[in-house]
């Protein structure tokens, strides 16, 4: 326990024991007998033990935890009523107690009259103590470091006076008058700290005054009371610290009055500032309320009733421009027929989209004419940077119902709306953005597996694929189909755009290609069971001409390579021509064919337009077959990949096994567009025709 | 891009300037879609400055083409850069659409 805690524990028991001396002092003094029998006192005792009480008390409250709870200034002012009113009931009791017995059986004894007076005393003394901590808390409510340090000064120097009786010297005439009203006028500077009167409501101030004017009564019950007795001559007790007690009584009553006349003046505003507490709070209340709103109705609703409580309104209706979930408005006090009128009249003044205050409607002669029940209107629209979502009008009975506070107010409680309301929009976006964002990963995941997966293996070819998608789905598709007879059918293409349209193309061709590469039972001979590629084309583009949109077409071309015959047969609707390596001739081309793309003709004349190429290959020989996003990729100055530079890197590498063929034109390819985004759907396939293996006869 | 248009009484002439790409043949589709251009015996597509021409952009032609015929409009370009010649080659258009080497083969037509 440090010795500021032992000091303070101390307190009590030395105020109680200054007490019992001061009462033994006075007794002594009053009684010669008394004071024979237990030895007079001398005079210091009398006055250490008064300074000590008035000391001890003062410490004991000031040591007491702050009795200000959070804001409740008419409670600590009630609770220190109670206190101080029972004091001076005991105060009142105890003197008419005395009067009457005085009365009663009139005596000289003074033993009975100087208790009296050392207990009122007393009670005096913590009356005062008890106040002037209670107006502590008040001047220190939420003040700044300097009042504190100015509270600490004031009450040193009042601590000070004690010692003017204590040491027997009073500062007399000419000092008196500074040293006291030095100390008062710091009690009056004090008294201006009132902070707290500002944060009661319009029934706390009248509650306030009534308490404060209890609180002066007791005060001046006291006051009376000792200015009576002062000069009885029954009291022959020690003269009391009179310089403490005056200003300590100074001080206690004029913060009082202050307190009590600025709350008194602050009666007629207070309804001025309730108002703005209440638009404050109730602004808290919207904010609050609309970010719980799940649907923009609830936070519309919401707005609407905090609006018209909060300006008073005696009618008002909400409109929206576009009506959401059915809702398009609500009103309030007002007939949908007079609120269309007074509508279509403020969009003749065109008026009806911006703020607008008229606070005397009945001045407009329009306004008259409609013989509205109403003379004050504000128009306050709903609106972002971006867009318009309505407006709210508001109505009173009595002109200049409105000030530019309610306007503000409202422009707040609007913009707060507005707000909430495309938070929840952009809220809804993004849920939908990430449903759109699934479904078009599962789009992707049925493209993909559109593609085959498992290449055609032979030990008379390599094949070696590449598939390279844009965007999540794509317009380039290639299939394999294995035909009696050791044929395989190769198809390669292109749908004209990208994304979801062109991949539904693409399922769609990948449906014909099955469909027509089935056997004819019809057929007259192995060669006709199935289509040949030229007509294959043209049974597709007939098949493509109801269902591919105007400006869309599809490129593709159709191999069919027999290994039997060691020769294929090709068909290219407009597709990228086929580039060739020939090992016999040991050179590098391209067919030239020519062929129109499908979809382009929507008649019978296509069949005109297409033609079959045959070729007999040779071991060695590489066929490279690819989509337009090879070869128009872009290089850094937006030059085209070509036909060219593709040949080149087959020139190079043509001896090379498929696999490494197709990773030399992607490396130059990735070169050659280093940096650049890719634009359009890649896919590249090289099959090389190998020698004939001896086990390889079936 | 940038299409500018000069007509006579028989012809109407679209200088193409830039690429026509997904964005640009919007607005070629807009001019080709006016009715009055069906008034005319031939519609002249000067492709001097035109870069580059994508899919989309030839969707525009291909859309066009058989209202043209079906009006009796002759859609016929010309000064056509080889890269782009090169285009509706592999696209078979060629053989669909009248494309010569110069202004005067053009309107000779």
């Amino acid at each position: 326990m440090s010795l500021r805690q032992k000091l303070q524990t101390a307190v009590l028991p030395l105020t109680i024991l200054s007490w019992l001396v001061l009462l033994y002092c006075t007794l002594s003094a009053a009684s010669p007998t008394l004071a024979e029998q237990l030895g007079k006192p001398a005079a210091w005792v009398a006055l250490v033990a008064q300074a000590g009480f008035a000391a001890g008390v003062f410490l004991y409250q000031r040591n007491l935890p702050d009795p200000l709870r959070g804001t409740d200034f008419t409670g600590l002012l009630r609770r220190l009523l109670l206190g101080p009113g029972v004091l001076a009931s005991v105060c009142v009791g105890l003197h008419l107690l005395e009067r009457f017995i005085q009365a009663e059986a009139p005596s000289n004894d003074r033993v009975f009259f100087a208790v009296i007076y050392t207990i009122n005393l007393a009670l005096f003394i913590i009356f005062l103590a008890g106040t002037n901590y209670t107006w502590r808390s008040l001047v220190l409510f939420r003040a700044p470091t300097h009042l504190r340090r100015e509270w600490l000064w004031f009450e040193l120097l009042l601590g000070a006076t004690l010692l003017f009786r204590l040491l027997n010297w009073a500062p007399t005439g000419l000092l008196a008058y500074p040293v006291m009203g030095g100390l008062a006028l710091f009690g009056i500077y004090l008294s201006g700290n009132q902070k707290w009167v500002a944060y009661l409501n319009r029934r706390q101030k009248w509650e306030v005054v009534l308490l404060q004017s209890g609180l002066l009564l007791c005060m001046g019950v006291f006051v009376v009371y000792f200015l009576r007795i002062e000069h009885d001559p029954k009291l022959v007790a020690p003269a009391p610290q009179h310089a403490f007690l005056l200003l300590t009584v100074f001080f206690a009553t004029f913060y009082s009055l202050v307190g009590l006349l600025v709350t008194f003046f602050n009666l007629p505003t207070a309804g001025v500032f309730e108002q703005k507490r209440e638009e404050i709070l109730s602004l808290q209340r919207l904010t609050q309320l609309i970010q719980k709103g799940q649907t923009e109705k609830e936070i519309y609703s919401t707005l609407f009733d905090s609006a018209v409580q909060t300006v008073g309104a005696d009618a008002a209706w909400l409109t929206l421009d576009a009506p959401v979930d059915g809702y398009s408005g609500q009103y309030f006090n007002i007939e949908p027929e007079q609120s269309a009128a007074i509508h279509s009249l403020l969009t003749d003044y065109n008026l009806g989209h911006i703020e607008y205050l008229n606070n005397d409607l009945d001045n407009s002669s329009g306004f008259r004419s409609l013989k509205l029940p109403f003379s004050s209107m504000i128009v306050m629209p709903l609106r972002s940077t971006k867009r318009r979502y309505g407006s709210l009008y508001m109505l009173k009975d009595q002109r200049h119902g409105f000030d530019r506070e309610n306007l503000g107010i409202l422009q707040t409680f609007t913009s707060q709306t507005v707000l909430s309301i495309e938070n929840l929009q952009l809220l809804q976006a993004s849920i939908e953005n990430e449903r759109v964002q699934e479904e078009l990963k599962i789009a992707s995941a049925v493209q993909d597996s559109l593609i085959p997966k498992t290449l055609p293996t032979d030990n008379w070819f390599e094949i070696s694929s590449f598939a390279l998608a844009a965007k999540e789905v794509g317009g380039d598709f290639y299939d394999f189909l294995h035909l009696p007879g050791r044929r395989l059918a190769i198809l390669v293409g292109d749908v004209s755009g990208k994304g979801v349209t062109a991949a539904f193309h693409v399922a769609q061709m990948k449906g014909i290609f099955h469909a027509l590469m089935q056997e004819n039972p019809l057929a007259r001979n192995d060669r006709e069971k199935f289509p040949v590629p030229s007509r294959f084309m043209s049974q597709a583009n007939t098949a493509l001409i109801h269902c591919l949109e105007k400006s869309s077409f599809i490129t593709a071309s159709l191999y069919i390579i027999d290994y039997e015959h060691g020769g294929f047969v090709f068909a290219r609707a407009g597709h990228c021509h086929t580039l060739y390596y020939h090992s016999i001739k040991e050179e590098v081309s391209y067919f030239r064919t020519a062929g129109l793309g499908l979809g382009i003709i929507r008649n019978d004349s296509y069949e005109k337009h297409i033609k079959n190429q045959f070729y007999d290959y040779n071991p060695g020989d590489v066929m490279v077959v690819y989509t337009d996003g090879i070869v128009e990729a872009r290089g850094a100055k937006q030059e085209e990949y070509g036909e060219e530079r593709l040949q080149r890197v087959l020139e190079r590498t043509y001896y090379l096994e498929a696999e490494e063929i197709k990773q030399h034109i992607l490396s130059d390819l990735a070169e050659f567009s280093h940096g650049q985004p890719v634009h359009d759907d890649q896919t590249l396939l090289v099959i090389k025709f190998k020698a004939v293996q001896p086990d390889s006869h079936s | 891009m940038k299409i500018t248009q000069q007509a006579t009484d028989t012809s109407l002439t679209l200088n193409l300037d830039g690429e026509l790409d997904a964005s640009s043949s919007v607005i070629l589709d807009t001019e080709l879609s006016k009715p009055e251009v069906l008034d005319y015996q031939k519609i002249l597509i000067d492709c001097q400055r035109l870069n580059y021409i994508s899919s989309a952009g030839l969707g525009v032609f291909i859309s066009h083409l058989q209202r043209l015929q079906d009006a009796n409009v002759k859609l016929i370009f010309y000064n056509m850069q080889e890269k782009v010649h090169n285009v509706f080659e592999i696209l078979g258009l060629d053989s669909l659409m009248t494309i010569v080497p110069t202004q005067a083969e053009a309107v000779a037509i």
